[in-house]
């Protein structure tokens, strides 16, 4: 599942993945992301952080309330460290630095689902 | 404008420009304006709010954008759809908040408001008493000038003076 409130990154992560042989949820939002994950229980997500409703840690909060084994990358700009490291204290794996790159998209998925 | 200011908008617009188009971008020469800006065909917006505030614009012309997000989504975007907005207006979020990142290790916090588009050339836009500073960035598919509109708030200035 991909989770972003900007429409351009979400699809363009989706694109990696989808052009990869990925089948992929796209989620606008925290909430949304925590609706769809409760419904679908996809195997990984790419969590952004900034986002409105509910924000990424929130999110990823949630998930891993519902789902301890959630596997959770945060995708984050440049600099968002202290938010990273609160994410990655409260379950997330992996995070994805803005602007990305498709071959890290790729291997952000890999690795959470190697976990 | 002060250089501690400057420096995290030109660090910031060559690395997220380079890495989102795969080249790095050649920069012109920097100006300083105070009349009021008209805008070119597409012209992201990003407010700054914090201890350094103002807003930050970056304005193209249509073929330059969509040339731009089509390169980033790797398929052809003959019209700027809703798509190609918000791509366009993600790269002034990226870059921007890439700067904000580096202002704050330079000592001052921001923020940012989510980005927003005028599309259509010739609106006026007066940033009043704020300077913009102007930076032409070349891409290999086209120009984007990046002006900065900020100052800092009379209690960062303060702080820094003592």
């Amino acid at each position: 599942m991909v989770v972003d409130d900007a429409a351009f990154m979400r699809l363009r992560a989706s694109k990696v993945l989808q052009d990869n042989g990925h089948e992929v949820l796209q989620a606008e939002n925290g909430a949304d992301a925590v609706r769809q994950y409760a419904k679908h229980h996809p195997d990984a997500v790419l969590l952004d952080i900034t986002m409105p409703e509910m924000d990424g840690l929130e999110a990823l909060k949630e998930i891993r309330k519902l789902d301890p084994t959630a596997r959770v990358a945060m995708v984050t700009a440049m600099g968002q460290q202290a938010i990273v490291m609160e994410a990655l204290r409260a379950g997330a794996k992996d995070f994805i630095l803005k602007p990305f790159q498709p071959d890290r998209v790729l291997s952000a998925l890999q690795k959470l689902l190697a976990a | 404008m002060r250089a501690e200011i400057i420096n995290p908008f030109l660090q910031a617009a060559s690395e997220v420009l380079e890495s989102e188009l795969g080249s790095p971008p050649q920069r012109g020469a920097i100006g300083l304006q105070r009349s009021a800006y008209t805008s070119d065909e597409v012209t992201a917006v990003v407010a700054v709010t914090g201890e350094v505030a103002g807003m930050v614009l970056f304005a193209m012309t249509e073929s330059t954008a969509r040339a731009m997000v089509s390169k980033m989504m790797g398929q052809d975007f003959p019209e700027l759809d809703a798509l190609a907005q918000s791509g366009i207006a993600e790269i002034g979020n990226v870059i921007t908040g890439r700067a904000s990142c580096l202002l704050s290790e330079a000592g001052f916090s921001s923020d940012l408001a989510p980005p927003m588009l005028i599309v259509g050339r010739g609106s006026m836009i007066s940033t009043l008493d704020v300077q913009r500073l102007v930076i032409p960035m070349e891409t290999e598919f086209g120009q984007i000038e990046i002006q900065v509109a900020l100052k800092l708030t009379s209690a960062a200035s303060a702080r820094r003076a003592a």
